[in-house]
């Protein structure tokens, strides 16, 4: 039965749909401060059972060490609320609540450090550090813009955001006796299995992970979590299966959220509106305990800050501090929407000091070819686009109408997507059909859709004789994972050159390749792929907004347009449907969304509805515009699930400010600001 | 507590812990696992059933409380491989990326449509606001429920 039929059916099968005898169920008891001495931990499992450290895998690892490591659980002292202090197990999951009570902790409260610049002069929050600095880093060269005629600098900050799939996070572990089988809610089926064997000091052969119809993730389901470790622990320790299930106000306190970046940035440009160059500094926030990603996040941000304009002067301070919040964790765009605000915001304050159009202050500094930015990152030609996307998004037309309370906003962007080697596809013909394994597999995207597509068009058989299997690092060598905007781009060539494959084998046995052939043998192939380079896969995407915003600050979106290159659309219904549910992100990410903590720590938004994760009647109808302009691989990809969210904040705050007349420089973006005395 | 209750058709009858809220009971007990837990807050609304025909988010009650009613989960929805017409209509227009969500928006769809057979944009909106959907943006989901409307006025099933 093909995934939607079974999902409309409620026949899917998620981590906590499945059950196995002898189960138990697994309660983790969480830190109430977000920075505390830990004075005594009575009963349950603790630090003094399981002591062990997080390892760096999944999205943005860099296989880096530093000193402060996130241990399994606190000990000592507790560096975030919801912080793993203890665990307990029971049959079912009322009776490990229930025995939740039965530990005690007890805590000395100090005073958090929450916010990424206060982190930078406070304090250390780890014992044994001189400061909260994590990385400090200059990219780009430092120059002087001795011709510019105008300097603009500002300073920006976005906030903390929860990734908030409807299914929260999950872990099933069954130890036979010389292995553990994981079933887990995962983006990156390697990652966990890695994840788990350097946790707990096992060889990768005794993990064997499957990945579980997984509902949603949007970033932060890639990464090693301690409860997955205590599952596995417990189902070594009791030889039984051990089944988590997170809780939403869990995921809200202890899941990898994303965002959290404060940046200045100061441009240099001349009267004419071309911009000579750009100097900046960020700050990310990188929590309690730093990983790949958070100390690769600032200069990830630093190096896209130029966007698809030619600007040929760079010069940025990348920053991670260290702060007492989860774990930061990538969240759809991950650094690629921080670099589009900070430079887009820039853009249009460009256009406001010389009165001159922001369609065309983004034009004039657009390039007509292949551009090195002074980061290294490189584009192709990004004007003859931009010309495209304002006319399709019909810009002139919706700013030439009058406006009162109205406003309308525009961006544009690189989408850089992930592109890191080794993800992997695995065929194998048998009995007449063809089966077909990824590294990395769907938690939304319909990967079976397009691995389906790509076999049958390059191996010439009918699509029905494909079936795409679910993830089990059991049935494939290697692989990477689902984020990054990549899996189109490299899960597809890896299928492509995979399916050459078969068919190389096919000639090799019978002298020509037929499809008849071809399903009448048994063959099998498996491709990782190698890394590859190729500025094309930089892609190019515009957004409008227009809003109406009333006299007490509530926004109102009437119109949200995409107008993305995607390549070659490998189902263009499934691309769309990716478009209309980032760019609901990319709104409430701006006007609803947001962690927001009191001064002593205390998560204030903590239900899902809180934290901001929008119904359908907050949202607008969404115009989904792509333009297809091949890449240069064989079948033609390029990147599209993070470019609304890195595409629509932008647009959306220029349109509010343009309505209200208030500059903007924060997001998530409170009503009181637009309507408080400083207008 | 001993409870007898009526579940998509079938007469159930089983004693529960008194806490134990129904959607626990329809998962845990009955292993209908296309009835989904998203939340803490009653704010998703991923776990909706129909009760007697009306849309409710199965962890708001107590299994107890559903003594001697009617209830309809998903799986209660398709009449053996024929899909209902929203389910039909959540493939043909796309309606769902993960699918976690899609159990719940369904039933709610359900009720939604016996309430009004052609709701407009606004009525699908607000209609379907106590379910929360990451994947989508909401379009497709829209436009499923208004394929469904259609097909069920044009006679179809």
């Amino acid at each position: 039965m093909e995934a939607t039929e079974r999902f409309v059916r409620g026949q899917g099968r998620y981590v906590g749909d499945i059950e196995l005898p002898g189960m138990l169920h697994l309660a983790i008891i969480r830190s109430k401060y977000a920075r505390a001495r830990l004075l005594r931990v009575e009963g349950g499992i603790s630090g003094r059972d399981l002591s062990a450290v997080i390892p760096d895998v999944g999205e943005g690892a860099r296989g880096e060490s530093w000193k402060i490591k996130q241990p399994v659980f606190a000990t000592g002292q507790v560096n975030y609320l919801g912080q793993p202090v203890a665990a307990v197990y029971a049959d079912n999951r009322y009776l490990a609540e229930d025995l939740m009570d039965s530990v005690d902790v007890s805590y000395e409260p100090m005073q958090p450090v929450l916010d990424e610049q206060e982190a930078m002069t406070a304090e250390p929050i780890h014992p044994g550090l001189n400061s909260n600095v994590a990385t400090d880093q200059f990219i780009g060269k430092d120059f002087e813009a001795k011709d510019a005629e105008v300097v603009l600098d500002d300073a920006f900050k976005i906030g903390r955001i929860a990734t908030d799939p409807i299914e929260t996070r999950g872990i099933l572990v069954n130890y036979d006796g010389s292995r553990l089988n994981v079933w887990v809610s995962t983006q990156a089926m390697f990652s966990i299995r890695n994840g788990l064997c350097a946790t707990l000091g096992l060889p990768i052969t005794s993990v064997r992970v499957m990945q579980a119809d997984t509902g949603g993730a949007f970033g932060s389901k890639s990464a090693m979590y301690p409860e997955y470790a205590i599952a596995a622990f417990v189902s070594m320790k009791t030889h039984r299966p051990v089944k988590w299930l997170e809780s939403r106000k869990e995921h809200l306190t202890a899941s990898r959220p994303g965002r959290g970046v404060s940046g200045s940035m100061k441009l240099f440009a001349k009267r004419d509106g071309t911009v000579i160059g750009l100097k900046g500094e960020i700050i990310v926030n990188g929590g309690a305990y730093l990983d790949g990603l958070a100390r690769f996040s600032p200069m990830f941000i630093g190096m896209q800050l130029t966007g698809p304009y030619a600007i040929r002067n760079g010069y940025v301070r990348a920053i991670s501090v260290v702060t007492n919040t989860p774990p930061l964790g990538p969240y759809r765009g991950a650094g690629r929407p921080e670099a589009a605000f900070f430079r887009e915001r820039m853009m249009d304050l460009l256009a406001d000091e010389l009165k001159l159009d922001p369609a065309e202050i983004r034009i004039k500094n657009a390039t007509d070819q292949v551009f090195t930015n002074p980061f290294g990152m490189r584009i192709i030609g990004s004007r003859q686009f931009m010309t495209e996307a304002f006319d399709s998004l019909e810009y002139y037309r919706l700013a030439r109408e009058p406006n009162g309370r109205r406003g309308v906003g525009i961006s544009c962007f690189v989408l850089v997507p992930a592109l890191m080697e080794g993800e992997s596809c695995k065929l194998k013909v048998d009995n007449g059909r063809i089966k077909a394994w990824l590294g990395g597999n769907s938690h939304g995207q319909a990967h079976e859709v397009f691995v389906r597509k790509l076999i049958g068009s390059t191996l010439d058989v009918p699509t029905g004789v494909v079936d795409v299997q679910p993830g089990d690092t059991d049935m494939i060598t290697s692989g990477v994972g689902v984020w990054g905007s990549r899996s189109a781009i490299v899960a597809g060539y890896a299928t492509v050159l995979a399916s050459q494959m078969l068919k190389e084998k096919v000639v090799k046995t019978k002298g020509l390749y037929t499809p008849e052939y071809l399903l009448a043998g048994n063959y099998e192939a498996e491709v990782l792929n190698e890394k590859f380079d190729d500025p094309s896969l930089n892609s190019f995407g515009a957004n409008l907004v227009t809003v109406e915003v009333d006299e007490l600050g509530e926004v109102t979106v009437e119109e949200c347009r995409s107008y993305y290159d995607v390549g070659n659309a490998l189902n263009r219904e499934m691309v769309k449907g990716q478009i209309a549910g980032g760019m609901a992100q990319g709104i409430s990410s701006v006007l609803y969304e947001g962690l927001i903590f009191a001064k002593d720590g205390t998560l204030l938004t903590d239900s899902i509805a809180s934290a901001g994760v929008p119904p359908a009647r907050e949202l607008p109808h969404f115009v989904t515009g792509i333009t297809e302009h091949p890449s240069s691989l064989p079948h033609g990809a390029k990147g599209v699930g993070e470019a609304p969210t890195i595409g629509v904040p932008p647009a959306l705050v220029r349109a509010i400010e343009k309505a209200t007349g208030v500059r903007i420089r924060n997001i998530p973006l409170h009503p009181e600001v637009l309507i408080g005395p400083e207008k | 507590m001993k409870i007898s209750v009526n579940f998509n058709g079938r007469n159930v009858d089983a004693d529960v812990e008194p806490r134990k809220l129904l959607v626990d009971f329809i998962r845990d007990d009955l292993h209908l696992t296309g009835t989904h837990v998203g939340c803490d807050t009653s704010s998703c609304g991923a776990c909706t059933i129909l009760l007697d025909g009306v849309a409710v988010k199965s962890c708001t009650m107590f299994a107890v409380q559903a003594n001697n009613r009617n209830i309809t989960t998903i799986e209660g929805l398709s009449k053996g491989d024929e899909l209902h017409r929203l389910q039909s209509a959540f493939i043909e227009e796309g309606g769902l990326q993960c699918g976690y969500c899609t159990p719940g928006m369904i039933m709610t769809s359900a009720w939604l449509l016996s309430n009004n057979a052609a709701p407009t944009e606004k009525e699908i909106r607000n209609g379907i606001s106590g379910n929360l959907c990451r994947c989508t943006g909401y379009d497709s989901i829209i436009r499923s429920i208004q394929k469904a409307s259609s097909d069920r006025r044009g006679g179809r099933k």
